[in-house]
């Protein structure tokens, strides 16, 4: 196996540190370092520049609306480099906060837009009167299965791509298409948080085998021992989302 | 009147029983009389409330004991902060008639309560005693805290007694256009960080700009200053300098005061600090400063001690930075030690439990002398999961959603390894948590009861 590290690059946490993407963070580094990949996590903070070309996998966290706005406005002075990393096949997995921001334009109650990278098709607003969108949230995914976490935003958002899964239980992007989240490209874009990898190891070792492909690494990820993980998603659905609990049972009890 | 009645049966009853009601009578008597709390207003001189993420609870309660040196006074003890729970404590303080002996109250408020109940009380003293991340799914974002805040001021006169070493309580003093008096630690005494820890508002809420900190004390508490603008710390009025297990508290122009602290830990000594400039602010003399600190009982999982077969610590975690200060006495702890863990995820806990991602608990990966811990309460799986995800080794990880089994188990493995137990539980457990452990104490030492002479 190579010895080349990954280079994960946590995007201005101090910025965008709203819930807990921290856990996030923890939970890429360990489900690599227990496979045995040398890892390391940039931590790119509010007077720094990031370098795209470093990095193999990009974390946007979530922010409060004036947080999110002061990002933008970094972010938007580097967006041709961004853009063409992630044209190029950079992994971006990028929650709340930092899913809107990969839009066009995020509209506050004011009316007041706050422009994005454009990165893709997407628009998010958010209503004066409209009820932030709270809760306990469970996802179904093609690609890795139900996605559970919690939920809390003010904006809808609305894009012209996949998404990641379909509302199982909960709202979603706008709370009435029964769609969740993006998929374009390498970009892995959410509303879940809660944080959302720790209760989701089969999309964080989605997220990773990105990784691992656009870092030229060996990506075939030999199994963890998630028994812990499955049992947390199992009694998380059975105490809040009686509706998706059968199908993460059935999924507790397999090997 | 009919809704006095009420509540002061339904509180009556409770107490018969023997359960501790909070706020039970108060959420019924309002129900029937909406307009319970103005009346209440209205037969008290002065409210004084304390609000802010952490602290409201030690804050009120010392500085009610100091009132109470000199004079009757109404307060919400037990962390009960919402209308309801302000209900309660006039109930609990009335005659059947809704007569009041107190003309004072010091109440403590929640952050999004303020605005509720600010028109309806004389308040003339609002105590802020910092504003960190605490319940999301609650409040929305820490941005839509200040802005309650603000608004609950705004409808009073009050004076603010603002926590100076706080940039977020700085921004509710420039921008609520009231007298405000501020208190802090002695300069000299911020320390550069330890670790990388949760800071709120590290930027300027005036200018957008990045805050310069030359130093710190705990979580964004320190000697900010704005590198766009003149939003700086102010120099507090009211002084506070740890030395020894006293705090120095010093006012230009006055005597300093050497001040015994009840508990343990920076952040109790800023609860005293908080509280003790609040009496200066409403004129109280030093022996009742000192008569109330002197009388003072720490309230239900302030580090509550239980002696049973094996010492016990009772704690309250609710939010990363409150967490972070516990886990940092738990590992100062230089005992042998067992840890209950209770995480529930109910209203008042804060349904979201993304948090406990936020609080420090790689600290217990580093500590030789912890040998288990327990996770306990509805969301037990997900602070297993935090723990392992921690780099604490599964093997010493147990999970037993139950909390009086938890507690039973935790208690039997820490008198069988002779080590102390500590047990952190969230909100909703707290009370379920103390009952359960003075109730074994009383079954313990049946005969003792007769003697002992504090009853907390």
């Amino acid at each position: 196996m190579s010895r080349k590290a990954l280079c994960i690059a946590h995007l201005y946490p101090d910025l965008l540190n709203l819930y807990a993407d921290r856990g996030n963070i923890t939970v890429l580094r360990r489900r690599l370092e227990w496979r045995g990949y040398d890892v390391d996590v940039v931590r790119v903070t509010h007077g720094e520049v990031p370098d795209f070309s470093r990095y193999h996998l990009v974390l946007l966290g979530g922010g409060s609306d004036r947080e999110q706005a002061i990002v933008a406005d970094k972010l938007r002075g580097c967006k041709a480099e961004f853009q063409s990393a992630v044209q190029d096949g950079l992994p971006v997995l990028a929650i709340c906060g930092g899913y809107q921001l990969l839009g066009e334009f995020y509209q506050l109650p004011s009316g007041e837009k706050v422009p994005g990278l454009a990165l893709v098709d997407m628009v998010t607003e958010a209503m004066p009167d409209a009820p932030r969108l709270i809760g306990n949230i469970a996802v179904w995914s093609e690609e890795v299965g139900v996605i559970v976490g919690f939920e809390n935003h003010g904006g809808r958002t609305r894009h012209g791509h996949r998404p990641l899964g379909r509302v199982l239980h909960g709202h979603g992007n706008d709370g009435v298409s029964g769609e969740e989240g993006l998929r374009h490209l390498r970009i892995w874009g959410t509303y879940v948080h809660g944080p959302l990898l720790p209760k989701n190891p089969a999309l964080a070792d989605a997220v990773l085998r990105d990784a691992l492909a656009y870092a030229h690494l060996p990506d075939e990820l030999e199994p963890l021992d998630d028994r812990l993980e499955r049992e947390a998603r199992a009694a998380f659905a059975a105490l809040r989302m009686a509706d998706v609990a059968p199908m993460l049972r059935s999924e507790a009890g397999s090997p | 009147m009919l809704g006095i009645w009420i509540g002061k049966l339904i509180l009556w009853i409770l107490m018969l029983r023997g359960r501790d009601a909070t706020s039970l009578p108060g959420k019924v008597a309002l129900r029937i009389a909406p307009g319970l709390l103005r009346r209440f207003g209205g037969r008290v001189k002065r409210v004084i409330a304390v609000t802010g993420t952490n602290g409201k609870t030690t804050t009120t309660s010392l500085l009610a004991s100091m009132v109470a040196e000199t004079e009757p006074v109404v307060t919400n003890h037990k962390g009960a902060n919402l209308a309801q729970g302000i209900a309660t404590a006039f109930l609990r303080a009335c005659s059947w008639t809704g007569r009041l002996r107190a003309n004072t109250a010091v109440l403590e408020i929640d952050e999004a309560t303020l605005p509720v109940v600010a028109r309806d009380l004389p308040i003339g003293v609002i105590v802020v005693t910092n504003v960190f991340r605490d319940q999301l799914d609650r409040y929305g974002e820490l941005d839509g805290t200040l802005a309650k805040l603000l608004d609950g001021i705004r409808q009073t006169q009050a004076t603010l007694v603002l926590n100076g070493d706080d940039p977020l309580c700085r921004y509710l003093g420039l921008r609520s256009s009231r007298k405000v008096l501020y208190y802090g630690m002695r300069r000299e005494t911020a320390r550069s960080p330890r670790r990388e820890q949760m800071r709120d508002g590290q930027f300027c809420l005036m200018c957008g700009q990045p805050l310069r900190y030359d130093g710190f004390w705990y979580g964004q508490l320190g000697l900010y200053r704005c590198e766009g603008c003149d939003f700086v710390r102010p120099h507090p009025l009211y002084q506070g300098e740890l030395q020894g297990g006293f705090l120095r508290f010093s006012e230009e122009g006055l005597p300093a005061l050497m001040l015994d602290l009840p508990a343990a830990g920076l952040y109790n000594a800023y609860n005293v600090l908080a509280a003790v400039s609040a009496a200066r602010a409403l004129g109280l003399p030093s022996a009742a400063i000192h008569g109330g600190l002197r009388a003072y009982r720490p309230p239900e999982g302030r580090m509550q001690r239980f002696d049973l077969e094996a010492p016990v610590t009772l704690h309250l975690i609710k939010n990363p930075t409150g967490c972070d200060s516990v886990l940092d006495a738990v590992v100062s702890d230089a005992r042998a030690k067992l840890l209950v863990i209770g995480v529930n995820d109910l209203a008042a806990d804060g349904r979201d439990v993304s948090w406990l991602w936020d609080a420090d608990f790689e600290l217990l990966v580093e500590d030789a002398r912890l040998t288990c811990v327990i996770a306990t309460g509805l969301r037990a799986y997900d602070m297993a999961l935090r723990l392992k995800y921690a780099g604490f080794p599964e093997s010493r990880i147990r999970l037993e959603p139950d909390l009086i089994a938890a507690l039973k188990e935790g208690i039997s493995s820490s008198a069988a390894a002779g080590a102390a137990m500590h047990a952190l539980v969230t909100y909703t457990l707290l009370h379920p948590a103390a009952r359960w452990l003075s109730e074994r104490r009383d079954q313990l030492e049946p005969q003792g009861a007769l003697y002992r002479t504090s009853v907390s």
